[in-house]
């Protein structure tokens, strides 16, 4: 008879089974964390803070690009022209560098211009009269197109020094590779801080997960007795961590946020003072939703190790 | 009758430690109601333990509804134990959780849709006779009440056996009468019931199977028999059937 009836009633098909057993625990599990408020608000504020240091020093290194990208635009090759070259060919060479892929703008300055430059700026004028000739190269300025990085510059140097009107060819780019470098170093600094903060989070919720197993051990092992499945006791510890995450990240956002706009009004107070129109930007888009996703995933993983871990200790007796 | 449990020669031994079960060997029938018997360390936990696939035996066959537990793979091991309903001593209740919540665990672990589930849970609860407490917490009950949330939570699958573990071991003699007698309703509607303790004197009335144990072997066998008083004391049993 049992078994009669038994086929009356079936579980329901494994999709909708799936969907009705995930929405039960999704909310179970935020219910379970909403009635620990203090501890979980807690928890997810130290998650937030693990999460807003490695954000926030992303924020940092975006801003510092940006500021050496504006840079960029004085970013400048000089090619000093033989003596043998006509101003006319000097002129007409520049037209043709500014055709070239990855150049974005020419400027010539003919034997003329350069002595005159030379000396209303050197304060050498007097001494100039003494020369019979004109010691000044007619010179080109190239302006690299903006975003050409530092292998690409050298390449157009490299394709320009070997013009046979170029007798020299210089870029003093001393200063920005000293920029790129620091800014290298500081990504670096950011994966690594970003790493090993992330390996605190995938702990602190581990651990928490790891506690609240404990406290939970005799429920599992009843659940284990009537029978339900690994994924079945897995599942709710699995979104406990999922909402850990969430909640971390979100922390990490507010913060992120908040420091930024705390920041913005200073940084363009000193950006005015160099004449600079730079305004401090937060997260983009889609730096938020990789936030939010880094937070649910690594909330996930710590609660997956976790689980995977201690629950198979727990056999019911 | 066919069997739903068969036990050939079964041993069991603790990693290095003495036999727990020795050579046992016995059958329920499908629909039938029996109690293991034996004082403490006799091995009648270890028995239904071996049942419920919570330690494997160290020699001999367990076949259960037709299944060699020997060779169910660790995967297999819940889907079986959701075939079986289990009744424990110290109920195994989730405190935390309301009686509903409680009964409806084996169903909501085996997927039933919401609308069965509500249905089937107050329907068990209906049996036990805890139907008004469906909302309240296993805490506030008495000691019988939790063992029939126990029981309801054991039926509400409609498992064609039923495993109880010493399930009067914390009743007083009236209350353990009234479990019993819930067990004895559940047979009677075809649910196969197997029964382990220690209180002969609360069973030897019924006329159901009773195998005793003695340090891990079957000591005795009382069959199924509706008048009882003509048979001679069982081991274990004063003149009172105490």
């Amino acid at each position: 008879m049992a078994a009669e009836e038994t086929l009356q009633v079936q579980p329901l098909p494994f999709f909708k089974r799936l969907t009705q057993e995930h929405t039960r625990v999704f909310f179970f599990s935020l219910g379970k964390l909403g009635r620990n408020p203090v501890g979980t608000l807690l928890t997810a504020l130290v998650i937030g803070v693990a999460l807003a240091l490695p954000a926030g020093m992303h924020v940092l290194t975006q801003n510092l690009s940006k500021i050496s990208y504006s840079w960029q635009d004085s970013l400048q090759l000089s090619l000093f022209l033989k003596d043998s070259v006509s101003s006319e060919r000097g002129a007409a060479l520049a037209r043709e560098i500014r055709d070239r892929p990855g150049v974005q703008a020419t400027r010539y300055i003919s034997r003329e211009q350069s002595l005159a430059e030379f000396r209303s700026q050197s304060g050498f004028g007097d001494a100039l009269d003494v020369l019979q000739d004109n010691p000044l190269p007619a010179v080109i300025a190239v302006t690299p197109e903006r975003g050409r990085n530092k292998l690409q510059v050298e390449v157009l140097l490299g394709e320009l020094t070997r013009l046979p009107e170029v007798d020299l060819a210089k870029l003093d780019q001393k200063w920005l590779e000293r920029l790129y470098a620091i800014l290298g170093i500081i990504d670096r600094a950011v994966f690594i801080v970003g790493l090993l903060l992330g390996i605190a989070v995938v702990v602190t919720v581990g651990n928490t997960i790891r506690l609240d197993i404990e406290a939970r051990r005799e429920e599992i092992s009843v659940m284990k007795l009537i029978g339900a499945p690994d994924s079945f006791i897995r599942r709710p510890f699995l979104y406990t961590g999922f909402w850990y995450g969430l909640a971390g990240s979100v922390f990490a956002l507010i913060l992120v946020l908040t420091g930024t706009l705390a920041l913005s009004g200073p940084s363009e107070t000193l950006a005015s003072l160099y004449d600079s129109t730079f305004t401090l930007s937060g997260l983009s888009f889609g730096s938020s939703l990789l936030l939010l996703l880094t937070g649910i995933v690594l909330g996930w993983i710590g609660a997956w190790i976790t689980v995977w871990r201690h629950l198979a200790h727990i056999q019911p007796q | 009758m066919t069997d739903i449990i068969h036990f050939n020669q079964v041993g069991y031994r603790y990693p290095g430690g003495k036999d727990v079960l020795s050579d046992v060997t016995f059958s329920l029938g499908r629909g039938e109601m029996a109690f293991v018997t034996g004082s403490s360390g006799a091995g009648k936990t270890t028995l239904l333990r071996l049942i419920g696939q919570l330690c494997k035996p160290t020699r001999g066959q367990v076949m259960v509804d037709d299944v060699n537990l020997a060779s169910l793979k660790s995967g297999d091991i819940a889907p079986f134990r959701q075939r079986i309903g289990m009744v424990f001593q110290n109920f195994n209740l989730l405190y935390d959780r309301t009686v509903f919540d409680n009964v409806a665990l084996p169903l909501v672990i085996r997927g039933f849709a919401y609308s069965d589930v509500q249905r089937r849970v107050r329907a068990a609860l209906d049996a036990v006779g805890l139907l008004n407490r469906e909302k309240s917490s296993p805490l506030t009950l008495s000691g019988g009440e939790q063992q029939r949330v126990g029981i309801a939570r054991a039926i509400v699958s409609k498992p064609a056996l039923i495993l109880a573990d010493e399930p009067t071991g914390n009743l007083d003699p009236e209350m353990s009468k009234e479990v019993l007698k819930l067990f004895e309703r559940f047979n009677q509607v075809g649910v196969s019931v197997l029964i382990a303790t220690h209180a002969l004197h609360l069973i030897v009335h019924m006329p159901h199977r009773i195998i005793h144990l003695d340090n891990g072997k079957i000591a005795a066998r009382r069959p199924r028999t509706p008048a009882m008083s003509d048979l001679p004391p069982f081991p274990g049993e004063d003149a009172h059937g105490r």
